[in-house]
């Protein structure tokens, strides 16, 4: 496929060596249901398109816009998925997005603890660590030294809330505005907010 | 509680709050194959053939031992194909067939394996 490049891969593979058992059985079912005409045969590419098209960057430009825009910032809390929308960012699949507010009284953390569920049409795929079992394990029941792992520090004080994903509903973290910002701006602003920052795994900050 | 109780009340996916290790923050970018099957099951999650519940079930039928041993998309493919033939959708034996064309396919007929280690030999 055109999407091959050649550092993606964990360990060098011969381009001439056979393929794989389960890459084989990857190929092997697409064929058969393109067969049947019960899947398409350009459906696959096409979806690859669709998530090369998914990146962190839809995410911050949604975070912008509710720091700058408190009407969209209060839709984008009744509604994430409409609100989200609104600025043309479509949703693939029929999940519900719930956008979680960080105050300087609560930092939100996000987890999948069944599998990998995750805020794909606006964040892209997960990292692997996201899919892993030492966060999914660790992050509800000891959120704060799971952060401490990401260099995140939160006062005491401050309450810390874990959301659990699901097949149907998806959480973003909507992330403090960092003091010092005001003059900032979108693209700066945007800059400021990574992926990790809408898991909730760190803070968004000046560098 | 007996010593078998949590086999019950925790199935192999609900890890939830038990204890484990460090976090190592490791990423890496999908192989093309691995992309082709997440795309296959957006796809088929669109024509309700499958959808998320029903491939996180197939997952953990897969057995404890297989989803420690199986990367994350190697463990889709496998659910993905058992969902199938439950679903009477395809048959083990047209998949085993397919599955020999492929290879064929792709190597002119050379015995394949899914051990890097003789893959590149």
């Amino acid at each position: 496929m055109s999407t091959h490049t050649h550092d993606d891969h964990h360990h060098p593979v011969d381009a001439d060596a056979p393929l794989g058992y389960y890459e084989v059985m990857e190929t092997a079912v697409r064929d058969l249901l393109i067969g049947k005409e019960l899947i398409g045969p350009e459906e696959i590419r096409r979806q690859i398109e669709v998530l090369d098209s998914r990146t962190p960057a839809l995410g911050a430009q949604v975070v912008v816009k509710a720091w700058l825009d408190p009407k969209f910032r209060a839709r984008l809390l009744t509604d994430g998925r409409a609100a989200c929308e609104e600025l043309g960012i479509s949703f693939y699949d029929d999940t519900r997005l719930i956008v979680l507010e960080n105050t300087d009284k609560v930092h939100n953390l996000i987890v999948c603890t069944l599998c990998s569920c995750y805020p794909r049409p606006i964040l892209g795929l997960p990292p692997d660590w996201y899919k892993l079992k030492p966060y999914r394990a660790r992050a509800v029941i000891e959120p704060r030294a799971v952060l401490a792992e990401f260099g995140t520090h939160i006062p005491d004080d401050v309450e810390i809330r874990v959301s659990d994903s699901t097949a149907m509903v998806r959480y973003l973290v909507l992330p403090l505005r960092p003091e010092g910002t005001e003059a900032y701006s979108e693209a700066q602003l945007a800059a400021l907010v990574t992926r990790d920052t809408m898991i909730g795994v760190v803070q968004a900050t000046i560098p | 509680m007996t010593d078998t109780s949590t086999l019950l009340n925790r199935l192999a996916n609900d890890i939830g709050g038990v204890q484990a290790g460090p976090i190592e923050q490791i990423e890496h970018q999908l192989e093309p194959w691995e992309k082709r099957c997440h795309a296959l099951a957006d796809v088929l999650d669109f024509h309700k053939i499958i959808n998320t519940e029903e491939k996180r079930r197939g997952v953990e039928s897969l057995g404890e031992v297989a989803m420690g041993k199986l990367t994350y998309y190697e463990r889709w493919i496998a659910a993905f194909a058992n969902i199938l033939f439950q679903k009477a959708i395809l048959t083990p034996t047209e998949l085993a067939r397919q599955m020999d064309l492929v290879a064929a396919r792709s190597t002119g007929g050379e015995v394949r394996s899914n051990d890097p280690a003789v893959r590149s030999e």
